[in-house]
């Protein structure tokens, strides 16, 4: 444990003792540029008082130098040229509050992403603008002000956005950790995509039957509060204190009164597509999901009911559940965190015209053939042919559907699953149909996980199963609704005809295609495949650049289920480990008014895009809500007397830097 | 080596080194042609390929790795253009394009058949067009188009003699004369060649 | 007001078409007239150069060759049409890449300098498909059908380069299934039937003709084999090259493969404005539908005679 010394008092009235520290970060800066020569230059700036160099500024020994600097008293600014402030300024800061010395008395120069690593064949150029940097850094140290952070509770509760495998793992543990959880799902049912699964790879359990325990278990759970066929409108606020609006859609039937009895399905007239079931089964216009729903009451959608009364008679719905005139309902809930776990959608293989989906009946998409193999699927898990609905000899599967695709629109990434789950059904319906030949033409197989290529091995010794390397090129349709192949048996290197009974597109995972309006709802970035983005690809994988919003599942990125319970269950730890803390440091960036500079004309308050600012009525002026204001700047550059002060980025400070960035110039032609 | 060995024996050596062909292919801004992952789509969707020994995906393939052979293989000849692998490669990869750069290489080193020689040479640039309709053996074309109302010959370089001397021009000043010339420079080298080796084979 | 002509057009003739299929050059011009599009002459128009033979021997050639083409029409200030797939392909393509590259356009203005040329973009190459789906419309076309064929099967052949390569095609990146063709087609009446691979290769494009006439006419029994197959009438297409692969390629794949095409095959190949015009009213005299000469080994290679004699009947 470090000793943190006690805060020395340095005001703006001091004069600056600038200390620069030149880091060398192994040869990414002393590769290119001549750190010596920087270190000599830097001394050499007006209110410096020491420079030094060293080979790794943020080790140990480099911030030891930086301590005794403070702790002797020779230094009460502090300014280490390096790496990225994003990399490392937390680092630094520590270093200095540590000492003694106020945290926001430090200024990192960015002398490797911006200098270095960009001009790496040119060093001459490196080094001048390396000197920029390291000038302008100074010149805005000379003008620092010691701040506080400042410190606001975190509510001890979640909103996790997804009911899936992912929302459900991230809630269960969050519950037993004794938060509050509110888990919102769009459909009337939690359990999501996996819920359509028949088995899982690699080894074979039904996925409903590892699925529903859980759903159950989170359905008993006392600190969960499911909030199915519902979504979020509305979010505000920021980390540790978000203030959430949830719409609860209309079930049209009183989820006190239903029973679940299923007596109101018999009687309704109306015979509709099943979108569980994508298309290929039927439901009623009153309906649950799936048998194993959870909450199992009933919903009537309306888009389909014709209104004709008979669920609604005694005789039928004892209990006088149905409702036709409910409506929406709006809830307010204030949470600390959130966890984002939206899940995907399955690429749409209309578009791809050369296979033929959408236009010969017996082409079918990967989750459609998951439905019928599954055992409470539309056939009841017997594949049959949509169109004879005879059990299917010859099967081909295509890999990398909409995936791996560099054509304009197309999603370039691999969805890391369809190798294995084309194996898996292959797998599954040679169990059914031994005789059965089953071909998977593929670019390249991707088992990468625990059992997984032993289950590829497996699938081809065992089973038979018919791998050729060679990705199917068009698709015709033959006798007898037969889908003719056209492919190269690259391996071979022959051009290859097979007439095949069904056709299956192993398709990729989306997106959901309203992830921008989550994105935006929540202020949360998107990477550029659409998913959402986290805070940084290898160490925080969870976590997105929003302070207090996380991220799990395949809303982050194409993923198995091991990898998504593991995501989950990492997301409701980050997310415990802020609410445990009870409160969170923000930073102080945030506008001040100068009050008896306000004129209280309010232009500040109406473009604050966060809401962060306030009019108070008897002094006529305007407050800055230091928790709200995120530090975007916009008051400060709209007002028009010039009373809004932003903290570490205000016009004195950033005049200086603006000052000795203009006044030398770096390029020797042409240079202003 | 005794001849049973040389008939079993065939050392052929994996050219690992950048190979010459693609080289050019990147020195002409076509590096995409890296990006080929052999996932045989081309092949696939080639009409050509399905009636002769022509694989899109193997001449890409022997350009990229270095096999020569692929610039005197008459399957490269064999591709219609139709277009369908450069519409459905997943990489992007605009593969008829590398088709025809391949061509361009081969009748640069003086691989091209004679049909086509003749065309370029004493159709194409010695009348402007690819199908003439000038001379005696053409006549009955001419009459043909009399036949239904037209001129004789169509109002282009057939009637317009300024304009065919325009098109030689350009295509002296483009290269095409001077890569004629050298192409037939290389097929008569290769004809002598030819002709000196069965005669070697005679004197055996 | 009734002199002035709504759209003028560069007619850019190509070779096969003007040389060798005259009738095809003749309905185009009726039937470009009778929709009142002025047609202008290019003079001094040299082959394209074709894609297929020359692109594929000397590619900068083939750009500055295409590029004074383009030039006779910039000089006209009107768009250039031309009723051939494979014209269409390097016009088209050849002017998209100089706009889009100005490093060639450079080079490409260099050489054309020495004859006083400069190629600028300003107008574009359309395919004569393009100019009456696009620029007139078809409810515009419909108004011109006099006469609908009662019974009329036809085998639409598209052809490659007017749908392909699809980003420099107006067709929206369409190419797997497009109807528009199709659509031309049955305003006469006709009826579009669909056949085994309809939109495959004809054979003859890429040099393949040139190179190994079998090669390029075993495409062309495939696809007529199939036509026939489904009861195609006759053939419909808006290529010359394709026309001529249909056509005179059929007569040779009767010739290279009868041992297994059964019956020799007899389908009459009708280029699209032929098929309009007649609809259209005009004299099938100016289609080029009429023999009227005694000339021998001249197009086309199989008889229209069937097909005249089917809608004679009609027409009268």
């Amino acid at each position: 444990m470090t000793e943190i010394q006690e805060e020395i008092k340095v005001t703006a009235k001091d004069v600056p003792r600038i200390g620069v520290y030149v880091c060398h970060c192994g040869i990414n800066i002393a590769g290119v540029v001549d750190v010596v020569k920087l270190k000599e230059y830097a001394s050499t700036l007006p209110d410096v008082v020491l420079a030094r160099e060293y080979k790794f500024m943020c080790s140990d020994n480099g911030q030891k130098m930086i301590k005794e600097d403070i702790e002797a008293g020779l230094i009460n600014r502090v300014v280490v040229a390096a790496c990225s402030p994003r990399m490392h300024e937390p680092t630094f800061r520590l270093t200095c509050k540590e000492a003694g010395l106020n945290q926001f008395l430090f200024e990192q120069a960015n002398i490797r992403e911006h200098a270095t690593w960009v001009n790496m064949q040119d060093p001459e150029g490196a080094y001048d603008i390396a000197k920029d940097h390291i000038r302008m850094a100074v010149a805005k140290a000379r003008k620092l002000v010691p701040l506080q952070v400042q410190k606001v509770k975190v509510e001890p509760s979640c909103l996790i956005i997804g009911a899936g495998i992912a929302g459900m793992n991230s809630a269960l543990d969050l519950a037993d950790e004794g938060y509050k959880v509110y888990l919102v799902e769009r459909s009337p049912t939690i359990g999501g995509h996996m819920a359509q699964l028949d088995k899982t790879f690699p080894t074979m359990d039904c996925s409903a039957c590892i699925l529903t325990p859980r759903m159950v278990d989170v359905a008993r759970k006392k600190n969960i509060e499911i909030m199915t066929y519902s979504e979020v409108v509305d979010v505000s606020g920021y980390v540790g204190n978000f203030e959430v609006t949830i719409m609860k859609k209309p079930h049209y039937v009183d989820q006190e009164k239903c029973t679940a009895c299923g007596a109101c399905v018999e009687y309704c007239p109306v015979v509709c597509g099943n979108e569980f079931d994508l298309g290929m089964g039927t439901r009623k216009a009153i309906y649950i999901p799936f048998p194993q729903a959870v909450p199992g009451e009933y919903t009537i959608d309306m888009d389909k009911c014709i209104k004709c009364g008979i669920c609604a008679r005694t005789d039928v719905c004892e209990p006088e559940a149905i409702k036709y005139d409910d409506k929406p309902e709006y809830v307010k809930v204030k949470v600390g965190t959130i966890i984002v776990a939206t899940g995907w959608d399955l690429y749409d293989p209309t578009e791809l015209e050369q296979y033929g989906y959408g236009r010969y009946l017996n082409v079918i998409t990967g989750l459609q053939m998951e439905r019928l193999l599954s055992s409470f699927g539309p056939v009841l898990g017997k594949p049959v042919r949509p169109s004879d609905g005879k059990p299917p000899h010859t099967i081909a599967f295509l890999q990398c559907v909409g995936s791996r695709n560099f054509r304009e629109g197309g999603n370039t990434y691999c969805s890391r699953v369809c190798c294995m789950y084309a194996t898996k059904q292959a797998r599954q319906y040679k169990e059914k149909h031994p005789e059965a030949e089953v071909y998977i033409f593929y670019m390249d197989i991707r088992a990468f996980g625990k059992g997984y290529e032993e289950f590829y091995e497996s699938a081809a010794e065992n089973y038979g199963i018919k791998y050729v390397r060679g990705r199917i090129a068009e698709v015709y349709g033959g006798e007898n609704d037969s889908i003719i192949i056209r492919a190269e048996d690259t391996l071979l290197q022959t051009p290859i005809e097979l007439e095949v009974d069904m056709f299956v597109l192993s398709c990729g995972l989306e997106a959901r295609a309203d992830s921008d309006k989550v994105s935006s709802l929540l202020s949360i970035q998107r990477s550029a495949d659409g998913f959402f983005m986290e805070a940084h690809p290898k160490l925080r994988p969870v976590d997105t650049l929003t302070d207090g919003i996380f991220v799990a599942g395949v809303a982050q990125g194409p993923k198995d289920i091991p990898d998504t319970v593991a995501q989950a269950k990492g997301a409701a730890s980050s997310a415990a480990a802020l609410m445990a803390q009870g409160e969170v440091e923000i930073e102080p960036y945030f506008s001040v008014v100068i009050e008896h500079l306000c004129s209280g004309c309010r232009s500040c308050q109406s473009l604050c895009p966060f809401g962060a600012i306030d009019f108070d009525e008897f002094k006529k002026i305007a407050v800055v809500n230091p928790a709200l204001c995120k530090g975007c700047g916009t008051c400060v550059s709209a007002c028009p007397s010039g009373a809004m002060v932003q903290n570490h980025f205000a016009n004195f400070q950033l005049n200086s830097i603006i000052e000795v960035a203009l006044k030398q110039p770096t390029i020797e032609n042409g240079g202003k | 080596m005794s001849d049973n060995v040389e008939k079993y024996i065939k050392r052929k050596v994996y050219e690992k080194e950048n190979s010459r062909i693609a080289q050019k292919f990147v020195d002409a801004g076509l590096e995409k042609i890296r990006s080929c992952i052999n996932c045989g789509t081309c092949t696939g969707s080639c009409p050509s390929g399905r009636r002769t020994a022509y694989r899109t995906r193997s001449a890409i393939r022997k350009a990229l790795t270095g096999d020569e052979s692929v610039l005197q293989d008459i399957d490269i000849w064999l591709c219609t253009t139709c277009y369908y692998c450069y519409e459905r490669c997943p990489r992007n990869i605009p593969v008829t394009d590398m088709i025809i750069k391949l061509r361009n290489i081969a009748v640069e080193e003086g691989y091209i058949l004679d049909n086509h020689f003749n065309l370029a040479d004493k159709i194409f640039y010695a009348t402007g067009h690819g199908v003439p309709a000038t001379g005696e053996d053409n006549k009955k074309w001419r009459d043909l188009r009399e036949s239904y109302g037209l001129p004789p010959l169509p109002p282009t370089v057939h009637t317009h003699p300024e304009a065919l001397k325009e098109c030689q021009e350009l295509m002296k000043s483009s290269g095409f004369r001077e890569l004629m010339d050298n192409v037939a420079e290389k097929k008569k080298k290769a004809q002598e060649e030819a002709e000196r080796q069965k005669e070697e084979v005679k004197d055996k | 007001m009734s002199d002035e002509k709504k759209w003028r057009y560069a007619f850019f003739l190509g070779c096969v078409a003007p040389n060798r299929y005259p009738m095809i050059e003749s309905s185009i011009r009726a039937v470009f007239d009778h929709l009142g599009a002025e047609i202008l002459e290019m003079e001094g128009a040299s082959c394209c150069p074709a894609p297929g033979v020359f692109r594929a021997f000397h590619i900068p050639t083939w750009l500055v060759i295409a590029a004074r083409n383009l030039t006779i029409a910039e000089e006209l200030g009107v768009d250039v049409i031309t009723g051939c797939n494979g014209c269409y392909g390097t016009l088209r393509d050849a002017w998209y890449e100089l706009i889009h590259e100005p490093e060639l356009k450079k080079m490409v203005n260099e050489h054309l300098a020495k004859v006083g040329r400069q190629f600028k973009g300003s107008i574009e190459p359309k395919h004569i498909v393009q100019a009456m789906y696009q620029d007139m419309g078809l409810d515009y076309l419909k108004g011109f059908v006099k006469h609908k064929f009662k019974d009329l099967k036809v085998a639409v052949h598209y052809g490659c380069h007017i749908l392909k390569p699809s980003d420099k095609r107006p067709w929206g990146g369409a190419y797997e299934n497009p109807t528009f063709l199709d659509e031309i087609v049955e305003i006469t009446g006709a009826k579009s039937i669909d056949y085994k691979e309809k939109f495959m290769c004809c054979g003859a494009g890429g040099a393949v003709r040139t190179a190994v006439k079998e090669v390029a006419a075993d495409f062309s029994r495939e696809k007529l084999v199939n036509m026939r197959e489904a009861g195609a009438d006759i053939v419909i297409d808006c290529c010359p090259f394709c026309h001529l692969e249909l056509d005179l390629g059929q007569f040779e794949a009767n010739n290279y493969f009868k041992d297994i095409i059964g019956e020799p095959l007899n389908i009459p190949v009708i280029y699209l404005t032929q098929l309009l015009g007649l609809s259209f009213g005009i004299d099938p005299n100016e289609l080029g539908l009429i023999k009227n000469h005694d000339l021998k080994g001249v197009s086309p290679f199989i008889p229209i005679d069937p097909f005249i004699e089917k809608v004679k009947e009609e027409l009268l």
